[in-house]
């Protein structure tokens, strides 16, 4: 017999859609501090819409969310953020964000124990942590204003280093703007610029 | 989703700009309709208000 999930988890979504954690509260504390009103932002994996939320609130910038999740977008949708679904960096056009924010699935899973539903996406980053950032990294330089910023957190379980050289070989200056450390990883926000952008 | 959008969206697949068609809007904002590329005509559904800019052959592929 199987039993029904009690009414309000089920509104929330909470078993589809990943909820707010520490990082993501390093993450967006970290970008409100950048964000200017003006500013255009992309929440990249925008989940329950808590970054973009966040930096709409504190900031007064626009800010638009994207998710691959289908469940992300609306409970991103019902919290007031305007949503795209969205593979990655695919839809958007070159130089349309001041500012790019992600906080992408990153931990490192053995593929035969990947279990195939809506939170292991925004959790796994594949077997090195890293298949999601990598092919972010790759088209992020695109669809940043030629000032523009982006931050990005990574754990030390993912690799901060191999993280920054990945940026680098695609045009990409890289430093820390905050880390914080936990029991099993010490959590990290880069901040990352065009190269040669000044 | 709002008009403005537009600005900043594009086709997914070849980056070419996108064409609103829009079947039900409330005050300024578009609840249902599609956005067509201009060049390789691909239509990607709005609905409940969010577009799915999913490239085509990602659409079906996900987990329940």
């Amino acid at each position: 017999m199987t039993k029904d999930p009690p009414p309000l988890a089920d509104q929330r979504d909470t078993e589809r859609v990943y909820q707010p954690a520490e990082d993501t509260q390093l993450l967006a504390e970290t970008a409100v501090i950048h964000v200017e009103s003006s500013d255009r932002v992309l929440d990249v994996g925008t989940g329950s819409g808590f970054i973009a939320s966040h930096v709409a609130d504190e900031t007064g910038a626009s800010v638009l969310g994207s998710d691959l999740n289908p469940h992300a977008c609306r409970q991103a949708r019902a919290a007031g953020i305007p949503v795209v679904r969205a593979d990655q960096l695919t839809p958007f056009r070159d130089g349309a964000f001041d500012v790019v924010v992600f906080n992408p699935p990153y931990l490192p899973t053995d593929p035969d124990k990947e279990w195939d539903d809506w939170m292991e996406a925004a959790l796994s980053g594949g077997q090195d942590g890293r298949e999601v950032i990598e092919p972010f990294l790759a088209d992020l330089r695109r669809v940043l204003a030629s000032d523009g910023d982006a931050f990005v957190l990574v754990s030390s379980v993912t690799g901060v280093d191999a993280v920054r050289d990945i940026a680098r070989s695609n045009g990409l200056t890289t430093m820390e703007a905050a880390d914080e450390s936990h029991p099993y990883e010490r959590l990290v926000v880069l901040h990352l610029r065009p190269a040669g952008s000044g | 989703m709002q008009e403005e959008l537009m600005d900043i969206l594009c086709c997914p697949v070849d980056k070419h700009e996108l064409e609103l068609e829009v079947d039900d809007r409330e005050d300024d904002e578009i609840l249902t309709g599609r956005l067509v590329c201009t060049e390789c005509g691909e239509a990607y559904p709005i609905e409940d208000g969010i577009p799915n800019l999913l490239p085509p052959d990602m659409r079906d592929e996900a987990p329940a």
